[in-house]
């Protein structure tokens, strides 16, 4: 039953319109909204961002007509919302599910990078990173502190696997101290590497330190560092992912926000649910969006325009009169 | 001392003018897009100002701001009521630009539908702030419980905001005015067509019953 009266517990259908002079039974006018096909599935995932927007976001002091249409208006947009996000995912769950992290592994991947290529020599790792990934270990300040990443590649190349996942944990926690030690047998044959690094560096080009400049500073490396490595067990595959990706062209503007919802239930995601709580305009793609319409009649300010790049530009309502005033 | 006296003069001539009359109410045209309310701001406009005030179009979306024409003055049975009419981009929850791209290329539909986004973002705020009174226009040849009307019929009851519901349309076949009387009976339902300019006498009766 979607609508039930929450003084008395009397249900409605959806779309019913007894209830808009109150509740004929107890004439309480607070109601709340459980559709039923719908949130079934979406309570699962998207439900509890849905339901916790309704709770905080102060329509509560609205009367309750507001409230039931605003519950109302949510669960839909939040089930659609899901429905939405969803094949977006699935064409290339991976891949596009994590530019941010893509960037602040980069960091980690730099080394294997190297390695890959050191790899590739034996012809055992046929990456298609090997371009890119020299280049991205030319920061100065970054090689130095990796000559141990030479064992990365191994992690790489046996990378697919869980082991690597663990592989790359060790290494995370003692990249400084003790590289040689965590890695086994590849290591050895890195050390040799770290010589070649040198000359690898030096054949980068400047595109391919841009690249490298970019993610650096995207990404918030610090704060976030931890939390990848800690995450490194799901990379190997993405680590192919993203760093194409980020090659290639830049993470889709628009999908950002919706996308941590699938994969993992980590930082990322409660993010997301942060997002969404506040969201007042989602765009899924340039060209298409999906609007909160009570969020966006409860905002303060004012939504003047919407950039391309997924930005918006807001103001405080009286500065815009004077143009409208004709 | 002449100077002074006339500076006097003037002065208490504004202030007359201030506080003597009500700042006409803002009467705001809701509705969701496509359902005719560009076309009843026109028609409204045209018969007592003589001007338009947008642009029509079949297809939705073609108000992308609100636009506003003052001191609409309308009579009816001897009473006068000045309101200034705000003419809002239709209110959604979707807007996608492939609704657009059999009319216009890929670039342009996108636009489109980026300034009708904030074109809905513009129409809530209005009705947050600055509204006093809101024509809430359906098209009656449509469902008229949708969540948008829902919501929007909810907030301006929230806000204890005078609303008339005018079903637009009726010159098509589909029409339906009980439909919508129906689905909103606490409201005052008006049949028209601002097409086709039918029924306007009782459109313009009700603004000044209403607004006045």
């Amino acid at each position: 039953m979607p609508h039930e009266c929450t003084n008395c517990g009397r249900t409605f259908p959806d779309g019913s319109k007894e209830m808009l002079s109150g509740c004929p039974n107890c004439g309480g006018n607070k109601f709340q909204f459980a559709p039923s096909g719908q949130t079934t599935e979406s309570t699962e995932s998207a439900a509890s961002t849905s339901a916790e927007p309704a709770g905080g976001t102060g329509t509560a002091d609205t009367t309750g007509t507001v409230k039931r249409a605003a519950d109302t208006v949510r669960g839909w947009v939040s089930s659609e919302s899901k429905q939405s996000a969803e094949p977006t995912q699935s064409a290339e769950p991976t891949q596009s599910a994590e530019p941010t992290r893509s960037a602040e592994e980069s960091l980690e991947n730099r080394t294997p990078a190297t390695d890959a290529s050191h790899d590739e020599s034996d012809g055992s790792w046929p990456e298609p990173e090997t371009s890119s990934a020299p280049e991205q270990r030319t920061d100065t300040d970054e090689f130095t502190e990796w000559p141990e990443t030479a064992r990365r590649p191994e992690d790489r190349s046996t990378a697919v696997g869980d082991e690597s996942s663990d592989v790359d944990r060790e290494h995370a926690t003692f990249e400084s101290a003790s590289p040689t030690t965590s890695t086994s047998d590849k290591s050895v044959d890195s050390s040799p590497s770290s010589g070649e690094h040198s000359t690898l560096e030096d054949s980068e080009n400047t595109a391919q330190a841009d690249a490298r400049s970019e993610v650096v500073s995207t990404a918030d490396l610090p704060s976030e560092t931890p939390h990848s490595t800690s995450d490194a067990g799901a990379e190997p595959t993405e680590a192919d992912g993203p760093g194409d990706e980020a090659g290639t062209q830049p993470p889709d503007h628009g999908r950002v926000v919706s996308e941590p919802s699938g994969d993992q239930p980590s930082i990322e995601e409660l993010r997301a649910e942060l997002n969404e709580q506040f969201e007042s305009i989602k765009i899924v793609s340039p060209g298409q969006y999906e609007l909160n319409l009570m969020e966006l009649y409860n905002r303060e300010e004012y939504i003047i325009s919407l950039q391309e790049d997924g930005r918006y530009v807001i103001d405080v309502p009286d500065s815009w009169h004077a143009d409208d005033d004709e | 001392m002449g100077l002074f006296t006339e500076l006097k003069d003037s002065i208490s001539r504004v202030t007359d003018r201030l506080f003597a009359e009500e700042e006409p109410k803002r009467i705001g045209i809701y509705g969701p897009p496509n359902a005719g309310k560009t076309t009843l701001a026109n028609r409204i406009a045209r018969d007592w100002t003589g001007d338009a005030v947008g642009a029509e179009s079949h297809i939705p979306h073609e108000t992308r701001r609100a636009r506003r024409k003052e001191n609409v003055e309308i009579e009816r049975n001897g009473k006068s009521v000045t309101i200034d009419i705000v003419d809002t981009p239709g209110v959604t929850t979707k807007v996608d630009y492939e609704e657009f791209t059999d009319e216009m290329d890929e670039d342009d539909a996108i636009r489109r539908s980026r300034e009708a986004t904030e074109g809905v973002a513009e129409a809530m705020h209005w009705l947050r702030e600055d509204v006093d009174g809101v024509i809430y226009v359906l098209d009656s040849a449509e469902d008229p419980i949708t969540q948008v009307n829902t919501m929007l019929i909810g907030i301006i009851e929230s806000r204890d905001l005078p609303v008339l519901i005018f079903a637009n349309k009726i010159d098509l076949d589909e029409a339906s005015v009980k439909r919508i009387e129906d689905a909103f009976p606490q409201h005052k339902t008006v049949p028209l067509s601002a097409k086709e300019g039918e029924n306007m006498d009782e459109v313009y009766a009700n603004i000044a019953e209403y607004f006045g």
